[in-house]
């Protein structure tokens, strides 16, 4: 049985945000509701980089711990969705979250929030497979066409990795492995700390020191 | 000799052996006594100079390091920030300590006050019924104890659906019963809620003048209140009891008030460990409060027999006043604000036995 994961690798991913775009798209999320953010870390300076981040689809999931009304589930494949009837927005699961995943759009007087939505890894809901119920409450469902999900199939530098977890992590083992000299391998700075090993500041060394 | 000399020989190139395999071994020794120095020079020069760049990100990620915030283009609370730290501390503290310690802490009080009621069977009011009374509460404070009183029933019992209902009641009435049941306590406690704060202050402007500590009040409490006891101890208008739940229904009262505007109105941008530990604030002191009305509750009904009087018609019995609250009594008595049955009824707008009521009444003030 697939175990669904999403990976960002983070030496790949430019920010180009079409992986947020294309979520935005695929699923028609709502006015201020964005499933998929990317992250950009010491923007500017060398040794910044980007990340793109939504549900992780966590094994032991910190929302549905703390939902006061049980209302995720996780499915065969291994993705976390959750049942927008039984939802009642209180937002526990966006304090919870390590992600920041669960998002809520702003349903009434007084800034009250609505159901929560997030990413369902192109997976839909509890109601049957692409209906429009379905694609109303949750978006689209890729997932049960054999697709998976939008943000990573578009990904153009193929950062943002989507399925199997098996299959996700030897692709980028694999990666890792081939990239070697650049200095990112594991312990590369400690080996060689006079050859090129990039730190907080950026390079550093380059051989010349 | 032949023999001789390849004996000899033979003894010399062995020596020659053992010395350079001596050499040898005293060679690596040193060599590997020296370079593991020099190794552990080296690392201790290189520690907190050279970092792993994956492992530096990952713990700049994780904020091992301090709060980081990266940038980003989409807009929304907290969305700069890649892990949320406290997320997990949060849920930890909710699911393994809050719920099991509300739970254990609210049945154990119930038990107790069960346990207490089975024994004692409430106290009776010493001497029975005088047939004279004195006027204790008016009826604006009456009216603000039970406006009170009702929100706060009604958001203990919507809050508590929040906090254990998925334990206890999701499994008797099912997921989408529970589902519409707390839906409307979520939105039924975030309505009302604001109400109470107003109640909050309501309380403090009306009682706070009697709820200061005064002479005989650390003597009440070091005696128990006279509960374990016969003798009653001595009491003013309000006794300790009292006065520690007029404190706690304030202070903790406008805890909760300020830590549930922080979660009712989520745009001003407070962060999601600002508003986890408001729920942390917020669930703690709920549940002493709601575990301090309990004792109130039994206290002010069958556990002391002439209580309730005082929050229903506003009147108590001179005998259950000289019980519990003598040198309130004493100094209603010295006032000559004692008031018979008929005064009582007409000061109420009932007429008894045909008589007109009087517009103005002694005692009332």
């Amino acid at each position: 049985m697939a175990r669904m994961k999403f990976l960002c690798d983070a030496e790949r991913c430019i920010e180009c945000n079409a992986c947020v775009t294309a979520c935005k798209n695929a699923n028609d999320v709502p006015w201020g509701v964005n499933r998929r953010r990317v992250v950009t870390i010491n923007d500017g300076s060398p040794g910044e980089r980007s990340m793109s981040v939504a549900c992780m689809h966590c094994s032991d999931a910190p929302c549905a711990a703390v939902c006061p009304v049980d209302c995720f589930y996780t499915t065969d494949d291994g993705v976390v969705l959750h049942d927008k009837d039984t939802c009642i927005g209180c937002g526990y699961c966006f304090y919870a979250c390590p992600f920041g995943a669960p998002q809520f759009p702003t349903a009434g007087a007084f800034g009250s929030r609505g159901k929560m939505d997030k990413c369902t890894f192109c997976n839909g809901g509890p109601e049957a497979d692409n209906s429009s119920q379905e694609y109303e409450k949750y978006g689209s469902n890729r997932l049960s066409e054999g697709k998976l999900p939008l943000c990573a199939e578009m990904c153009a530098t193929k950062a943002l990795l989507a399925g199997d977890g098996d299959v996700v992590s030897d692709v980028y083992r694999e990666r890792v492995t081939w990239r070697g000299v650049t200095g990112q391998a594991w312990g590369w700075g400690i080996a060689y700390p006079q050859s090129g090993s990039r730190t907080r500041s950026g390079r550093t060394g380059d051989g010349q020191e | 000799m032949p023999v001789s000399t390849d004996s000899a020989r033979y003894t010399a190139w062995l020596e020659r052996r053992c010395a350079v395999l001596l050499q040898l071994t005293l060679g690596m020794v040193l060599l590997a006594c020296f370079s593991t120095l020099s190794f552990a020079a080296e690392e201790n020069d290189l520690a907190g100079k050279v970092k792993d760049p994956g492992t530096q990100l990952w713990n700049e990620v994780r904020q091992r390091e301090g709060v980081l915030q990266g940038t980003t283009q989409v807009a929304g609370m907290d969305s700069a920030v890649l892990i949320n730290v406290d997320g997990e501390r949060w849920r930890q503290f909710r699911m393994q300590q809050l719920i099991p310690a509300a739970g254990l802490a609210l049945g154990g009080i119930l038990a107790l006050i069960a346990l207490f009621h089975l024994i004692k069977r409430g106290v009776p009011v010493a001497g029975g019924p005088s047939g004279k009374y004195l006027h204790r509460f008016p009826d604006i404070d009456r009216i603000l104890h039970w406006s009170v009183a009702t929100i706060f029933i009604f958001l203990a019992i919507t809050g508590l659906i929040l906090l254990g209902g998925r334990l206890l009641l999701i499994p008797v009435v099912g997921d989408s019963v529970f589902g519409a049941l707390a839906s409307a306590s979520k939105e039924g406690h975030n309505l009302f809620g604001p109400l109470f704060i107003l109640g909050i202050f309501g309380l403090f402007i009306r009682f706070i003048s009697k709820n200061f500590l005064a002479s005989g009040d650390i003597g009440w409490l070091l005696k128990g209140g006279g509960f374990f006891a016969g003798k009653h101890p001595t009491a003013g208008f309000f006794n300790m009891g009292e006065k520690i739940w007029f404190w706690a229904v304030i202070v903790i009262g406008l805890v909760i008030s300020a830590t549930g505007l922080i979660l009712e109105f989520p745009f001003f941008g407070q962060t999601r460990s600002i508003m986890a530990l408001s729920l942390v604030l917020h669930g703690v002191g709920a549940v002493l409060l709601i575990g301090g009305a309990f004792g109130h509750i039994y206290v002010g009904t069958a556990g002391m027999k002439g209580s309730l009087d005082s929050m229903t018609t506003g009147y108590v019995d001179l005998n259950w006043a000289r019980q519990h609250h003598d040198r309130w009594a004493a100094e209603c008595e010295a006032n000559d604000e004692v008031l018979s049955q008929s005064e009582v009824a007409r000061a109420q707008g009932r007429s008894t036995l045909g008589e007109v009521p009087e517009p103005v009444i002694k005692g009332e003030s």
